[in-house]
């Protein structure tokens, strides 16, 4: 199984250095960094879906852009088809591009206003070099507009993403990358922005493309529900780190690490009926996470935690078949 | 009578290319002990009719028309004046994104002291001492009353609004997407607050949200708006078991949740109507899956339906 993965990550870590002034920088001498990402190991099989749950702050949006390359890793691998994408050259990588794209957050700002939404797909395409002529073009453009909802794409061909509403210009988001048929797609918080009545569309389009191309996503999300309805197994972060990793009903029935449960007990339910159930966490997310690098991130707002999550900085440890946990006080 | 009466209210925006009507003749009233929810799409006016209810509304905006009676009184007709001293006072407001609405240079004591000066005759060591009060009632430490803004998360931000606006004794307090941008753990404890606040103060609110976990999580009554009107008003328990217009029925049905079994989510096909020259009949028309002929002919009234408001040709 582990072999036939389309992407393979291990250990990786991502680094940003904290800028000091130069009083504290000659008194210290000491670079010093925010883990961002901070080892972590995952796979993800052809045609699956797995969700990269956590706060904001907690490094799933470096980890979709590291995964890309966006970012450069500090450390660790990253294996695509067995590739070793991080030591490839620029050009290398350029042409592997089209296999891993992206979906952004914001379907405002990630079009460009000033192009149509016919010119917005053709870049892709001559980017690419993947067509011969410019029938050729639009024919590919006319396919994926459709592909995505978009029908029929003569109405949606010159108009400019100033008029169309926020969910049809995340399907030109989508669109963009469709006509370049790629496997793998990092989708970061691709619904956060829309407004609820059209959400659950853009998820069925993703569910759709999956089922249709095989494609295999990475769907980055701080909401467990909409998570719940698409993907396969859910990934829950913490301060740069994977917590647990489980398959998805799994996660949500039978949570075991105590950020997990209080994640689930803190998504919000829409029945008046439901009670609020009480929060099994305390406190606020560290301001400053350098404290908490060499024991259990999650022990200062624990409320399990005593003196050897201190000392120890638990592993993913498979409690269960597929299901990975990182705390010491599972056994 | 109820402690806010908001009667046939019309805002409209005056562009060049016409009047856009983004509240449309709406009505609803808060009472004393109640929670209203207003809900419903971005664009769908919720946030230009609570700021009507301060008598705020940016040009091109005008209220064009209705009355807002909060108690026993038009605010409609009152002079700058009193509007000025009813703000803050008799109803207060957390804006939308009041992370941002805070002024980065002051510290949130100041700018909690600066609301009790506007509107009394307090020395400024009392004014200090009801600011470190204010934090440590939405739970914040009083010593923090010195910090600025961006010493704060976010959710604290946001507490620091609310603390703000109750500062005063409001006796209405409008909450405007409290939650909205904030992550699960936080939006729950700041859900937790409000809930709290309520019942410690006594304090009736109106709050907007778009999200449906929120209404179900604070408020007694909700509204549901579209298109610049509400096509539905009911007791929160009661929309939710059994949503009578067909907007309200999709919505519900759009919203996922984690608990319980796994249904079929639905997603609405279309948008909403452009205010400006909006369709004849009934505005949801286009949309709606059990349209019929006389919802492109006429629009359709809010009429009472088993103890709630709804306005659909369905139900006569």
């Amino acid at each position: 199984m582990k072999d036939r993965a389309l992407l393979k990550v291990e250990n990786l870590k991502t680094y940003f250095p904290v800028r000091k002034n130069l009083v504290e920088f000659i008194l210290s001498r000491k670079m010093e960094y925010v883990r961002a990402v901070d080892d972590v190991s995952f796979n993800v099989g052809v045609g699956d879906i797995l969700g990269v749950v956590g706060e904001s702050g907690c490094g799933k949006s470096t980890l979709g852009r590291t995964i890309l390359r966006l970012i450069e890793p500090t450390a660790g691998k990253i294996y695509y088809e067995g590739i070793d994408v991080t030591s490839l050259k620029k050009k290398e990588m350029r042409k592997l591009r089209r296999k891993m794209q992206m979906i952004f957050q914001d379907p405002h700002g990630s079009l460009n206003p000033r192009r149509t939404v016919a010119d917005i797909l053709r870049q892709s395409v001559r980017i690419h070099r993947l067509a011969d002529g410019k029938a050729e073009e639009d024919a590919m453009i006319k396919t994926s507009l459709e592909e995505v909802g978009l029908r029929p794409a003569e109405e949606f061909w010159r108009r400019y993403p100033i008029l169309l509403s926020g969910g049809q210009r995340q399907r030109v988001g989508i669109g963009r990358i469709l006509i370049l048929q790629p496997k793998l797609v990092v989708a970061d918080e691709p619904i956060s922005m829309l407004d609820v009545s059209v959400r659950m569309g853009i998820v069925e389009l993703l569910a759709h493309l999956r089922e249709k191309f095989g494609i295999s996503l990475i769907y980055i999300t701080h909401d467990l529900a909409t998570a719940r309805y698409i993907c396969d197994r859910i990934a829950i972060m913490y301060l740069g780190k994977i917590v647990e990793i489980a398959p998805t009903e799994d996660l949500l029935k039978k949570p075991l690490h105590p950020y997990a449960r209080a994640l689930i007990a803190a998504a919000p339910v829409p029945d008046p009926r439901v009670k609020m159930e009480e929060l099994p966490i305390i406190g606020y997310v560290p301001l400053i996470p350098s404290d908490v690098y060499t024991s259990c991130r999650f022990y200062p707002r624990c409320p399990y935690a005593d003196k050897g999550c201190r000392e120890l900085d638990p592993q993913l440890v498979e409690v269960e078949p597929n299901h990975y946990v990182a705390c010491c006080k599972t056994k | 009578m109820a402690l806010l009466e908001v009667e046939n209210l019309k805002v409209y925006y005056f562009t060049r290319a016409g009047a856009v009507k983004a509240v449309d003749d709406i009505s609803f009233s808060v009472d004393k002990d109640e929670t209203l929810g207003l809900i419903g799409e971005s664009g769908c006016g919720k946030t230009t009719a609570v700021f009507a209810i301060m008598r705020f509304a940016a040009p091109p905006g005008r209220i064009v028309g209705g009355k807002i009676i909060f108690e026993d009184r038009d605010i409609l007709t009152m002079s700058e004046e009193e509007v000025r001293l009813l703000r803050g006072k008799g109803i207060a407001m957390v804006f939308q994104a009041a992370q941002n609405a805070l002024n980065p240079v002051m510290t949130v004591g100041q700018q909690i002291t600066e609301v009790i000066h506007q509107h009394e005759q307090v020395t400024k060591e009392e004014a200090w001492e009801r600011a470190r009060k204010q934090l440590e009632l939405v739970g914040i430490s009083g010593d923090r009353a010195k910090s600025y803004p961006h010493e704060f998360s976010g959710g604290m931000k946001q507490r620091v609004g609310i603390a703000i606006a109750t500062a005063c004794n409001p006796r209405l307090l409008i909450l405007d997407e409290p939650v909205t941008g904030l992550d699960v753990i936080v939006q729950r404890q700041l859900l937790n607050l409000i809930n709290d606040l309520r019942a410690r103060l006594g304090l009736p609110i109106i709050l907007i949200t778009h999200d449906l976990s929120v209404i179900a999580e604070t408020c007694s009554k909700v509204a549901v708006m579209y298109a610049g009107k509400i096509v539905e008003e009911a007791d929160a328990v009661s929309l939710y078991e059994d949503p009578a217009h067909p907007y309200s029925k999709l919505l519900i049905k759009s919203y996922p949740s984690i608990k319980g079994e796994k249904g079929k989510l639905v997603s609405i096909p279309g948008a909403p109507p452009g205010l400006l020259n909006p369709p004849v009949g009934c505005y949801f028309e286009p949309r709606c899956p059990s349209a019929m002929d006389i919802c492109r002919e006429a629009e359709p009234p809010l009429v009472k339906k088993d103890g709630r408001l709804v306005a659909c040709h369905l139900y006569k």
